[in-house]
């Protein structure tokens, strides 16, 4: 389906905000959804690319879709031209998305164009339980990649970190959680969504599992079709702790004769899993 | 002229009421694509390879974009013909399309097995057999490099089996043709090319493959059209059967090519991913270039290539 360019406008080094005219279409996505995108109107790039739903705002009566992404290869370069009055190709939403839960304290961690689904969070968090605290970790390799630190601000207490210490903590999502956990500054009673490299995440989930809160984490992979045909984005889960709810239905697990392995297709039973379930060590292996 | 263009083509016994059609592997079960569209428009459906057992597949990372293709290993990850049978065939109950079914096995038993599993599927209407996986430690590849073993393979399959029976060929051979002629001589009713053939592609930061454990994979799309081009014309010049293009076909102009080479039908793999209806957007081309182009039939489009060969191919 087609959708007009509203805007596409850069927000940091390398970094765009892109809005597309979602009024046509009667599809609304949630936080943790996906759109695969076609970024290019040739064979080279090939495939549709996935963005994360950043934001649905209205503006000037016209409801807004949001996508805000990091220009790292042909495709992202591609979209990273276009105009407003262009047209996109997009499919979606697609994927399951975030499920809210309702506690107090909700932890956001991210690493660099991590925060583009997790702000969606914040947002619909901020709109369904007003009184939530919102601890936003946000964070990037140096002090230049680090973005978006305004409107962080505005959702709630931002925590930023860098890899060598050029702004704010010094270190990585995972020790910064934990440096705020430990000091009390975060309570372990809380919720956490995450989304960033892979290793982050596993890291992040041997902390929920010590301290015993939950979490949710978006995975970003490359994908060959985005709708569960192709088979491409498999990740491994853990057999013993696969999260199938009326929302979460996993309509994509495979499952090995013997039982011991259960890969699941992170276009269609994801991009969002529970932080317990996916098997980082062979994801990866 | 008069009418509407007749696009239908014969498989066997099976009749299609127009020559496009999905490839195995890039249309999962075909649900997946229900919502893209109306599957009752298609000329057949060709869901993903089922072997007997269900298979996880390969290991994470399976694909990777190269120049105008991509490349996969997906390793055959399937529910099991049992599960199919269960889950996934009453699906296709509500639809007309025929169902074309591709199957994949370790050994020639597993083959005869599969097939007389699906025989009895009323719903079944043909049986593919994937004798070219690339992707697979066992079987695969090996039934359709081997001349003894294909001839065997097709022969059994066929005393087992009255449903429309296609062979998938792979271009990974020093010839093609002989193979096209063991399909025939065996009592197959179509031969569908090419598979993908085999490629890589190199992380140069990690000096890794980019499939990771996978090391190799499928190619398919754009960049492997003119190879499976040239297969499907050489093998339409050997064999007196219909043979189905399959490799890189992205839109009507591309299917159209098939044809003229000799093809009766195509399958249209990679492209459903970049554009899930490409394949009725092919269908509702080809309406329309038969009535632009005065053809009533595909027959009088089909191995129209007016090339003289001058290399003795």
């Amino acid at each position: 389906m087609e959708y007009l360019v509203l805007r596409n406008e850069s927000v940091a080094e390398n970094g765009y905000r892109l809005a597309l005219d979602l009024s046509k279409d009667h599809h609304r996505p949630i936080p943790g959804q996906f759109y695969n995108i076609r970024c290019s109107d040739r064979m080279d790039p090939l495939l549709r690319r996935p963005f994360s739903m950043h934001r649905l705002t209205k503006e000037n009566g016209i409801l807004c879709l949001q996508i805000l992404y990091r220009v790292i290869g042909k495709g992202t370069e591609w979209l990273s031209v276009r105009k407003n009055g262009e047209t996109l190709d997009l499919l979606g939403p697609l994927g399951n998305g975030f499920v809210l839960n309702t506690r107090t304290d909700v932890v956001l961690a991210a690493r660099g164009i991590g925060i583009a689904p997790l702000y969606a969070v914040a947002e619909t968090v901020r709109a369904l339980v007003p009184e939530s605290r919102l601890h936003i970790l946000m964070g990037a390799r140096f002090k230049d990649r680090v973005f978006y630190q305004e409107e962080l601000e505005r959702l709630g207490s931002l925590y930023l970190y860098t890899d060598d210490g050029s702004l704010g903590f010094r270190g990585r999502a995972p020790e910064l959680l934990l440096h705020l956990l430990e000091t009390g500054k975060v309570p372990r009673t809380c919720s956490l969504y995450a989304c960033g490299p892979a290793s982050m995440l596993m890291e992040l989930s041997a902390i929920s599992q010590r301290f015993g809160f939950d979490g949710q984490v978006a995975l970003e992979t490359h994908m060959g079709c985005g709708f569960g045909a192709c088979l491409s984005c498999a990740i491994p889960l853990r057999p013993d702790s696969i999260k199938k709810t009326p929302l979460w239905k996993k309509p994509a697990l495979q499952w090995s004769e013997d039982g011991c392995t259960c890969y699941s297709l992170i276009c269609k039973d994801g991009p969002v899993y529970d932080i317990r379930e996916v098997d980082w060590n062979e994801w990866l292996a | 002229m008069s009418g509407l263009p007749d696009g239908s083509v014969h498989i066997g016994p099976l009749q299609l009421k127009n020559p496009v059609m999905p490839a195995s592997g890039t249309f999962g079960y075909a649900e997946e694509y229900a919502s893209f569209m109306d599957l009752n428009l298609l000329g057949a459906i060709v869901v993903k390879t089922i072997t007997l057992k269900p298979r996880v597949g390969s290991y994470p990372h399976r694909s990777t974009e190269v120049a105008s293709g991509l490349l996969a290993s997906i390793g055959l990850q399937n529910v099991g013909i049992k599960r199919f049978i269960e889950d996934k065939l009453p699906f296709f109950e509500e639809l007309n399309t025929p169902l074309i079914v591709n199957i994949g096995g370790e050994s020639i038993e597993d083959y005869v097995g599969l097939a007389q599993l699906l025989d009895q599927q009323a719903l079944v209407r043909g049986i593919e057999l994937n004798v070219s996986c690339p992707n697979v430690r066992k079987g695969g590849m090996h039934f359709g490099v081997d001349p003894e073993v294909l001839r065997e393979l097709v022969s059994r399959v066929r005393q087992v089996t009255g449903k429309a029976l296609v062979v998938k060929l792979t271009p990974v051979v020093t010839d093609i043709r002989p193979f096209g002629e063991i399909c025939q001589r065996q009592g197959a009713d179509a031969v569908s090319l090419i598979n993908a053939p085999v490629g890589m592609a190199v992380d140069i930061k990690t000096r890794r493959s980019r499939l990771g454990k996978n090391l190799t994979g499928g190619l398919t799309g754009p960049a492997i059209k003119p190879l499976a081009l040239c297969c499907v014309w050489r093998v339409c010049r050997t064999v007196d059967l219909p043979v189905i293009g399959i490799g890189g076909i992205s839109s009507l102009e591309d299917a159209l090519e098939f044809f003229i080479a000799g093809a009766c039908a195509v399958q249209v793999g990679t492209w459903n991913f970049i554009n899930p209806r490409i394949t009725l957007e092919i269908i509702e081309g080809l309406k329309k270039y038969m009535e632009d182009h005065r053809l009533r039939t595909l027959a009088e489009l089909r191995g129209t290539f007016g090339g003289t060969d001058t290399k003795g191919q």
